[in-house]
């Protein structure tokens, strides 16, 4: 393992040795609008696959063997303790008493690649050949908020970069008036680790994330106060420049930035608004991602609204599933069968809608789809219809930007306790990610309390069998 | 020859074993923040143009590290522009136009003086010089994690810290208290509620799975690693998990360090007798049971219900009275402590050799055994830390002073003063000014009066310059004042000021303001956010604010409020479209512009050209230029009174001090 700290040459440099003349030339004026934009686009470390990420966020922690890690052996010994072979865990609640529970969904292959995924995924599974299956996903802890800290930002604790922050930071964004990192969370509430999780940490706030809501105003701010006309405001933001341009025009690169910032403002408020408005999709696509349909309807939106954004260059969306009291999440304490049914009900059909939209747009090259979520469940029974929290083996995917689909990685041992074969880490998952947008997780840091931090903090590994 | 080898090796080992207590290098002893202060010889100037120029020491160093690269000081700022500054400076709130005059028309030799210990005794000075080390200790009044509980009564701490400053309470003193007042003056309320510093750290609660070794090891971390950043300026905590990598900092001397709180546990010390305990238990029980029912049912319920019977919880909420006060603190018991190991990667399961109480070795004598036997082991620890010949302490309180003056402090890493952080751009100022420290018995003021009365921090910031632009773009070397955006707490508070909403009251409990509803939402526990009933204490000081870890006011955060979770050594100052949204759309920006516009119009009876005059003063501390008179008289004429006064908090001259 390599030291934490490392020295790197700056972009500069290596963007020098990298492309000589052509590339330094194609950085200065990169770095012209940087001068005034800190979002400006910057060019990546290393050729990009991936110009968007979106992250489809299972929060609460799906169940990998309801899902894609069928375990035959885990309904034959249903009912049963586990094995001694099978090695000890740590659970939130479940004792070493608690009996095996066998899934109750049944496993299909699917496409040319005929990986296997459950009827409880129908949608999904008509894209399994976009799709990359990590089945050896593990973390490190077994709660909620540190688990959700670490999927997110790469440690256990709240106060770091998120993933979204980390890679606007890096790359900047392509839109000029949209936010370059949206979250789009569940209107059921709120999940255990907060909004720090999603945040820019250390970073400065220009990173930070903007999250969007419900009903006619998403982002707040961003519609005029009540009772102010439009004819008035844009009048307003013409004199405000004038007036701040008399006092200091040409002689600091802040102040001028801070014009560029409000006329860029006045852009996001002018145009932002009907890049929000799904309503003008056409009746199939609606239909397509189940908007308009009980269950569907509130992830439908938000997929195709996620579609719409890096559709405009927006870096890194991420769409949650789940929030409020842990029954509304993936979090099958009770009842796994009810809970699960429940939301893939909800989350399915959009899923594949989104993958399909963006496949037949020529975006899904560019566009990096992970799901997930902070961790697996347990393959005993809490109670004895719900499952326990499990970090140890789990499954997640990616899909677009580079990912080579139809491919499955790892494996978890035969009754899906432990990552066993090829296992990989969150810390792996954030490397990948990172590599497919170009990104180079050592190139990445920020000097912040003595330390070069990083997202991966100290070295991850490109899943090289999906890239 | 093998022989020797072996042997060495096995002496290694055995060593290991006992965690040794250290051997430096003359390499790592060298690093100039580990060396004894100097007592460096003032510079001295011929020229009668740098005599002037040199009006107490500090201006000696400045000067001659300009002269070393062929630079020259600025002129001085205005009086108008300094008096805007100072305000700013001592106090976060802009002047009056009538202070500003006040000022300006002072023809008396000491009316510079006069306004600096004006200033220093204004009660607004502990406010602005609190909310500083309230950044370095992350200072908030919630848990933070998953349920980020409220720690109701942290609020005593701060208007602790803001009550030292005022009075000028000396630093090593301040230390002492924060450290361990609760061993030395165990019968003081200030003493004990200085100490709930150990406690500052966030804290990890969390459903099921309660590790209590873990939760401890991550307890003891943060007491450790506060003592590092905020004292000390070093980056202690990067020898948690191993040897530092580059600076003289073993693993064995984290933990040795660490070992120092390994009596220390956490004390609700009660402000209230046993029976008014008993009541608030008893009256709360009943209600936390009838929520616990409550919310698994709404787990089972659909949306529309679901929303019901939030409603219904919040309301059970609200009828929860609030508990007893109690003293935020914490405790040293000696019959409980903590084994103190070395952890191998930091992880609490992964224990190394066990390890007594002993200061950072790189600071004492080669084999200095480790301390056996204190009664008030945190008080020792204090003890070492302010002593007189701690290389560390004094100097890197001074370097924060001094960048909380400048922007950019004499070393730029002020948390940082180890091989990785900045070298001292003027090495003997920081020494002069540290001796300075020390030899005034540690007066925070003693030293914003001399960096105040200095000619380099009176230069202009519009010199234009074209050759120090080039060689010191960042303006290292001080040749002129370096223009900032205000703070989001200045920025705030200046908006209520000028607008005339500001309620100056003072200290005591958390104000909880109103914001939108999709923010509370967000929230994991909703109910959390009570918001104060009393509407004019939602105008307050954006100090008296609740520092919630799970959620910040947007209006700060953009602005580029700290997160609170780990120390912050310095403010970062963005630049970005949101601040742009946010003081043009948001709801506190347009309540503000709703007052200044119906102040403007009752001052200027709606006569334009007095209102941009006005509107200047207040805002600017000064008269329009021309030209932008010109601009803003235009724009007066034509734009409704509302879009006019929040143009005006939107100006530049408004949000940057010269």
């Amino acid at each position: 393992m390599s030291e934490h700290i490392r020295y790197t040459r700056n972009r500069r440099e290596f963007l020098g040795d990298a492309f000589c003349g052509f590339g330094a030339l194609a950085y200065g004026a990169l770095e012209a609008q940087a001068a005034t934009n800190p979002l400006a686009p910057k060019l990546p470390h290393h050729a990009a696959k991936a110009k968007s990420v979106i992250f489809l966020f299972m929060a609460g922690g799906p169940s990998h063997m309801e899902t894609f890690d069928p375990k035959p052996l885990l309904n034959q010994l249903h009912g049963q303790k586990r094995p001694a072979e099978f090695g000890d865990v740590k659970y939130q609640f479940v004792t070493s008493e608690a009996k095996l529970l066998g899934t109750k969904r049944s496993f299909k292959k699917y496409g040319k690649s005929g990986i296997e995924v459950s009827d409880l995924l129908p949608h999904t599974a008509e894209c399994v050949d976009d799709l990359a299956v990590i089945r050896s996903c593990h973390g490190d802890m077994v709660v909620h908020s540190a688990a959700q800290y670490q999927l997110m930002t790469g440690r256990i604790i709240p106060g770091f970069p998120s993933m979204g922050s980390w890679t606007v930071y890096g790359l900047g964004t392509e839109s000029n008036s949209l936010p370059a990192y949206c979250v789009l969370p569940d209107p059921h509430g709120a999940l255990e680790a907060g909004q720090p999780m999603y945040l820019n940490g250390f970073l400065p706030a220009v990173y930070q994330p903007t999250t969007m809501r419900p009903g006619n105003k998403p982002v707040l701010n961003l519609s005029l106060p009540q009772g102010v006309q439009i004819e008035d405001r844009t009048k307003t933001i013409k004199y405000l420049k004038a007036m701040n341009q008399a006092a200091f025009a040409g002689e600091d690169n802040e102040l001028e930035a801070r014009i560029a910032a409000y006329d860029l403002a006045f852009k996001m408020q002018m145009e932002a608004p009907e890049v929000f408005d799904i309503s003008k999709e056409d009746e199939s696509t609606k239909e397509m991602y189940g908007i308009g349909k009980g269950p569907t309807d509130d992830y439908g939106r938000r997929c195709l609204l996620a579609r719409r954004l890096v559709e405009k260059g927006v870096r890194f969306v991420c769409v949650t599933s789940g929030g409020g009291p842990g029954n509304l999440q993936w979090d099958a304490h009770d009842d796994i069968e009810e809970n699960h049914l429940r939301m893939a009900k909800q989350t399915d059909q959009p899923v594949a809608a989104l993958l399909k939209d963006l496949k037949r747009r020529g975006l899904l090259d560019q566009t990096l789809v992970l799901w997930g979520g902070e961790f697996g469940r347990s393959p005993e029974s809490q109670g004895n219809k719900g499952r326990d929290h499990h970090n140890l083996g789990f499954s997640m995917w990616m899909a677009g930007g580079g990912i080579k689909g139809g491919t499955v990685v790892g494996a978890t041992d035969a009754i899906g306790l432990k990552a066993i074969e090829k296992p990989y880490h969150f810390r792996d998952i954030h490397t990948t990610v990172l590599n497919q947008m170009g990104l180079n997780q050592h190139a990445l840091s920020y000097m912040h309390l003595g330390r070069k931090e990083r997202l991966t903090e100290i070295e991850g590994m490109v899943i090289k069998e999906i890239v | 020859m093998r022989t020797l080898l072996a042997l060495t090796i096995c002496l290694e080992l055995v060593a290991a074993n006992v965690a040794p207590l250290g051997k430096y290098t003359a390499v790592e002893r060298r690093h100039w923040a580990f060396q004894p202060r100097s007592n460096p010889a003032l510079p001295k100037f011929e020229s009668q143009a740098d005599k002037n120029f040199v009006r107490n020491p500090i201006d000696a160093f400045v000067l001659a590290r300009l002269k070393k690269a062929e630079l020259a000081p600025s002129v001085p700022a205005s009086k108008e522009v300094l008096v805007r500054r100072v305000y700013f400076d001592l106090t976060g709130l802009p002047p009056t136009p009538q202070q500003v005059q006040a000022f300006v028309n002072d023809k008396k030799p000491d009316a510079w003086p006069r306004l600096i210990q004006q200033l220093l005794d204004s009660p607004h000075y502990g406010e602005r010089w609190g909310q500083h080390w309230l950044d370095v200790v992350r200072f908030a009044e919630t848990d933070g994690f998953e349920y980020d509980t409220h720690r109701t009564e942290a609020y005593r701490y701060r208007d602790y810290v803001i009550r030292a400053f005022q009075n000028d309470k000396p630093y090593d003193r301040f230390i002492t208290e924060q450290l361990a007042g609760d061993e030395i003056a165990p019968q003081e309320q200030e003493s004990v509620i200085a100490a709930g510093f150990n406690r500052l750290g966030p804290l990890r609660k969390n459903a099921g799975n309660q590790e209590v070794a873990s939760s401890r090891n991550e307890v003891l971390t943060e007491m450790t690693n506060a003592v590092g950043a905020a004292l000390l300026g070093v980056t202690l905590g990067c020898a948690r998990c191993h040897d530092h990598k580059f600076d003289p900092i073993r693993q064995s001397d984290y933990y040795r360090m660490q070992a120092y709180f390994a009596s220390t546990l956490e004390n609700d010390f009660p402000l209230t007798d046993r029976e008014a305990r008993t009541t608030w238990e008893a009256t709360v029980k009943p209600i936390d049971a009838q929520i616990k029912k409550m919310q698994s049912e709404m787990a089972k319920a659909d949306p529309v219900k679901q929303e019901e019977i939030g409603k219904q919880i919040a309301q059970l909420e609200s009828t929860k009275p609030p508990p007893p006060p109690t003293l935020y603190s914490v405790k040293t018991d000696l019959a409980k402590p903590s084994p103190i190991h070395l952890l191998a990667r930091g992880e609490y399961t992964a224990k190394g050799d066990s390890v007594g109480m002993r200061p950072m070795g790189i600071m004492l004598p080669e084999g200095t055994p480790e301390d056996k036997d204190l009664q008030q082991p945190r008080a020792r620890l204090a003890g070492w830390v302010t002593s007189k010949e701690n290389p560390l302490t004094a100097r890197v309180m001074v370097n924060r002073i001094w960048q909380y003056h400048f922007g950019q402090g004499i070393v730029v890493t002020p948390n940082d003063f180890g091989r990785m952080g900045g070298r001292p751009s003027h090495p003997e100022l920081l020494d002069f000014l540290a001796n300075e420290f020390v030899q005034s018995g540690y007066s925070v003021k003693h030293i914003h009066k001399l960096i105040l009365s200095s000619s380099t921090w009176m230069q202009a910031s519009d010199t234009k310059n074209v050759k120090a632009s080039t060689d010191d773009p960042e303006n290292k070397l001080l040749w002129k004042f370096s223009r900032r955006r205000l703070t989001a707490e200045e920025l705030r508070d200046s908006m209520l000021m000028v607008s005339g909403n500001l309620n100056t009251k003072q200290g005591g409990p958390s104000v909880i303001v109103p914001i939108e509803k999709e923010l509370v939402a967000a929230l994991y526990n909703p109910t959390q956010w009570k918001v104060t009933p009393d509407p004019a204490e939602h105008k307050r000081r954006s100090i008296y604010l609740l520092v919630k870890r799970n959620l910040h006011l947007p209006m700060l955060e953009v602005f580029d409020a700290p997160d609170a979770l780990v120390s912050c050594a310095r403010r970062e100052s963005s630049t970005h479209a949101p601040q742009a949204l946010e003081l043009l759309n948001g709801t506190f920006s347009n309540e503000q512009a709703e007052a200044l516009a119906a102040k403007l119009a009752k001052s200027s009876g709606g006569k334009p050209e007095k209102m941009v005059d006005q509107a200047y003063q207040l805002v600017a501390g000064r008269l329009p230029s021309l030209k932008e008179r010109q601009v803003a008289i235009e724009f007066a004429r034509t734009a409704t009174p509302h879009e006019f006064a929040l143009a005006m908090l939107n100006l530049s001259a408004f949000i940057y001090v010269n």
